[in-house]
């Protein structure tokens, strides 16, 4: 390919006008007999009919003969028009990065209020713009980076299980990392389901189904991820995996090597909501106590299905298990093991954490009083209730006459968990259903602060509302310290009717909440992503929630903070197929990304500071250099790189100050000011021309360019701009808190403001660069704030440097 | 008169090993304290090159005006563009100037 440089660029430039909107405001002819006049503008015509077959013909010849090179766009071309045009310039073998549309109506061109003399000014320094932009326009083609086609998911609960299901299911290699020996999570703890009330192990068994028959799936039990080094595509993933100590290709799991196990061991139950083991002192209660040998199948859920040595329980040269097995399966001297393993992408779906209720002993009595349990221990309950076990452990369901719930035991406090847990209100209401069918005459007292039943979950409050024998009571209960034999005493003042509630109740639930699990707040030491206020992973809620500021690491189900199970399945798969991106063998990366200009670099290292994705490392010559599968291409480097050396591709500082050069200061009348305004392409850049397009009085005096994110604005470009005499400069970005690239809005904030003060310095009024916070909705707004700001640049008379 | 660094600006380039200022000057006399905020640790020996007012991406220093340009108060503000500098001079009467330049050519 000629290089573009040497030779001068030839423009062909087109203006579409079907609905006559521009030249119905200003003088076309003219505008186009000026245009043809500009240097290296080689075509300059009008369209009647883009998508025509002799029109793209005629274009297509102007570029194959090398009549033109460039080609920019004036006016409005509908979305399907940009496309053909698009296409069949590049049949002709026009790289599609060539092209510049300037959409003169879009600027407000016969739409904003002004004299024709003003309009067609202010089309021509469009025109004059656009031109300066397509003469640095370099032909860009997208970069393809090798990558694994494997996935490693960290966590086996049910969102994790559905990650993996969802990526096996499209053919991709899957790692599954699991603390415990068995996968199942928390759902293999719970007795049901709702609104369905069917049984959790079926949902299980369901998402196994395809785990079972998938060879590309490797199950690391008893691990974890030690470390996750490299970028999206080409992730090494460190996993520790602890021993097993039964070699899975061999063990049948017949079980023999159960029945000669000496052990007995007391089980810390795995539904205890408590931080200390569990209350062994407390006598019978209530409580499950279950006891498990040392060999034992995987838990919480039989997958896989090879068993596991518990060595803490084995006495000491004890080998009963090793001789008893009858395919050699159990070498009880392995070792822990650590690998690498090489993934495109990583999904965490580390669950969460059951809130120690044992920090509301105080005045619910968990831990002290043994008839108040946890609601995954009642999860419990009910399951061997259902299953028929009968032990001394578990209470015969019909000594549950008289059975209390306790919401909120937890959450909504800011002692506590300030936040709502979101599932406990329709899990208490299930249980309550399931005790009702296992027992009609159960009497069942709610104690509540509000029930939050979103959605559909109403009807379940409904139902649960007209049963018989089901009480709510609006307050918050508080345990009596009495000694009263096999019951416990509650005590709560009903906020409704302000009557004092006291009674006797058999069992006490207490409906604990979630909270971050351990294994995700290790996860996020380890990948360094970093967790919201409440310890949860965080993402762009609406845009892409799943996705971390990590390329390539995707979080999904309550590691994201409260969900039920559809939910968690819901993000978890979400999560999956975000991940499929990465897992393709290759990643195409648009060629919009940043370049570093070495030859002015001068390795301060601030663009490595204030990348929002910490994708700067430093080559080998200690310069920057962006890592291209984390960048997501949001310009803040180039904005915040102080010597201008940082450009992203097709929006280069080069590009942008030629544009800017080329804006005449004088387009209108004397006293009325010149605003260059740079809107964020998320938010204020819509809300723009959707105000145009809607037809409010867009100030003429405003020329707006657009920019990723607000925070690719650099502050060399604000002062080319004042120092060429525009006489204020706009910068809108979005609301905080809601950038897409996490803080763009508050650096670019920051920046100006310390222009503002150098401006101050030098005697210029800091009141002519000002940065906006402005929401997509905000048209009417936009334009006022505009309207407002150009009324305070005629107050402050013309820019000092306007000459 | 030596670059004066405004502290609460001054962010030390994010604390890094060698501030912009330090690679900058000429004379290798910005370094930073133990505050890890910049300034000048020889101030007789700044020859008032302003390469270091040029420089600072947040606009923390300040050049005192040289003795030979004007008396105490009066100021030079340099503006940088992407391919310019717009100086402001500001006179201790308060008599305003303002030039620019074209830096660089690429």
């Amino acid at each position: 390919m000629i290089s573009m440089e040497k030779i001068a660029p030839k423009i062909g430039l087109y203006i579409y006008d079907p609905a006559e909107t521009i030249a119905g405001s200003i003088d076309l002819q003219a505008v186009l007999e000026k245009c043809a006049k500009i240097r290296q503008v080689e075509i300059c015509e009008t369209v009647s009919e883009p998508a025509s077959e002799t029109f793209l013909d005629s274009v297509k010849d102007a570029v194959t003969s090398a009549q033109i090179d460039r080609v920019i766009w004036a006016g409005r071309f509908t979305s399907h028009q940009r496309k053909l045009l698009e296409s069949s310039l590049t049949e002709a073998g026009l790289n599609q990065y060539l092209c510049e549309w300037c959409d003169l109506e879009l600027q407000g061109i016969g739409k904003s209020s002004g004299s024709a003399k003003e309009q067609q000014n202010k089309a021509m320094t469009l025109i004059k713009m656009a031109v300066a932009r397509v003469k640095l326009l370099m032909p860009l083609t997208p970069q393809e980076i090798p990558s694994s086609d494997t996935a490693v998911v960290v966590g086996g609960g049910i969102s994790g299980l559905h990650a993996a299901a969802s990526l096996l299911e499209r053919g991709k290699e899957v790692h599954l990392v699991e603390r415990q020996s068995g996968v199942g999570g928390k759902v293999a703890l719970l007795s049901r389901f709702y609104p369905l009330q069917c049984d959790p192990h079926c949902g299980l068994e369901y998402v196994l189904k395809t785990l079972r028959k998938s060879d590309r799936l490797t199950v690391h039990a008893l691990s974890r991820p030690l470390a996750v080094e490299g970028t999206a595509g080409n992730f090494s993933v460190t996993v520790l995996s602890q021993p097993r100590y039964v070699d899975a290709e061999r063990c049948n799991g017949c079980g023999h090597c159960t029945e000669v196990c000496p052990v007995d061991q007391p089980v810390i139950l795995d539904a205890v909501q408590d931080e200390k083991p569990f209350r062994q002192t407390n006598g019978i209660g209530v409580m499950i106590k279950e006891t498990r040998k040392a060999v034992h199948q995987a838990i919480p859920y039989a997958f896989p299905e090879t068993y596991v040595v518990d060595r803490h329980a084995c006495p000491p040269d004890c080998r009963k298990c090793e001789k008893a097995c009858p395919t050699q399966a159990i070498d009880l001297d392995q070792q822990p093991v650590e690998k690498a393993i090489t993934a495109g992408a990583v999904v965490a779906a580390t669950g969460w954490d059951p809130y120690p209720l044992s920090k509301l002993s105080d005045y619910l009595g968990y831990g002290n009083i043994a008839y108040v349990i946890g609601n995954l221990e009642m999860e419990q309950l009910l399951r061997r209730i259902t299953r028929g076990v009968t032990d001394l452990t578990t209470p015969p369901v019909n000594s549950l006459n008289n059975v209390g719930f306790v919401q909120c035991a937890g959450s909504r406090n800011t002692q506590h968990l300030s936040y709502c847990s979101s599932v406990c209100c329709s899990a208490t209401l299930k249980q309550i259903q399931q005790l009702k069918s296992l027992r009609l005459e159960a009497k069942c007292v709610v104690f509540y602060q509000d029930i939050r039943c979103n959605g559909f979950e109403e009807d379940l409050y409904r139902q649960v509302k007209e049963l018989d024998g089901v009480l709510f009571v609006r307050g918050f209960p508080k345990v009596k310290t009495s000694e009263a034999e096999n019951c416990v005493s509650v005590i709560a003042e009903d906020t409704f009717s302000g009557r004092k509630v006291e009674i006797d109740l058999d069992l006490l639930v207490l409906a604990g909440g979630m909270q971050p699990s351990e294994a995700g707040s290790e996860f996020a030491d380890v990948t360094g992503l970093p967790l919201n206020p409440h310890g949860f992973f965080t993402g762009h809620y609406q845009c892409y929630p799943e996705e971390s500021q990590r390329t390539g690491i995707f979080t999904g189900g309550c590691a994201r903070g409260p969900m039920n199970v559809s939910q968690s399945i819901e993000s978890a798969s979400r999560g999956a197929i975000k991940a499929l991106d990465f897992l393709e063998g290759s990643i195409t990366i648009k060629p919009t990304f940043p370049v570093v200009d070495k030859t002015k670099c001068d390795e301060c290292k601030r663009c490595v500071e204030e990348c929002p994705y910490a994708c700067y490392y430093f080559d080998a010559k200690g310069f920057p250099e962006p890592d291209l599968t984390k960048c997501r291409q949001c310009g803040n480097c180039m904005g915040v790189c102080p010597v201008g050396a940082i450009s992203i591709n097709h929006l280069t500082v080069k590009q942008l100050a030629a544009q800017i050069e080329m804006l005449e200061t004088s387009f209108l009348d004397e006293d009325s000011p010149i605003v260059l305004a740079f809107l964020c392409e998320n938010d204020a850049y819509i809300a723009a021309t959707s105000a145009i397009d809607s037809g409010l009085n867009f100030p003429i005096n405003v020329i707006y360019l657009q920019v990723p994110c607000a925070g690719a604005v650099n502050n060399a470009m604000v002062a080319d701009a004042l120092s060429l005499g525009v006489d204020g400069v706009f910068i809108g970005g979005c609301q905080d808190g809601q950038c897409h690239y996490i803080k763009g809005n508050v650096q670019v904030r920051k920046r100006s403001g310390d222009l503002r003060d150098k401006l101050t310095s030098m005697m210029i009024e800091p009141e002519r660069v000002r940065s906006e916070s402005i929401e997509i909705q905000d048209t009417e707004r936009l334009v006022q704030v505009l309207n407002e700001y150009i009324n305070d640049l005629k107050e402050l008379g013309p820019n000092p440097f306007k000459i | 008169m030596a670059p004066k660094v405004d502290f609460t600006k001054c962010d030390g380039c994010k604390a890094q090993d060698e501030p912009l200022c330090e690679q900058v000057c000429p004379g290798n006399l910005m370094t930073l304290g133990e505050n890890s905020k910049a300034y000048c640790r020889e101030t007789s020996d700044c020859w008032d090159c302003m390469s270091c007012t040029k420089v600072c991406p947040v606009g923390a220093i300040e050049t005192r005006m040289p003795y030979q340009l004007g008396y105490h108060g009066a100021k030079l503000i340099p503006l940088m563009g992407t391919n310019t500098i717009t100086w402001t001079c500001i006179d201790i009467n308060g008599n305003v100037e303002r030039f620019r330049f074209k830096t660089r050519i690429d």
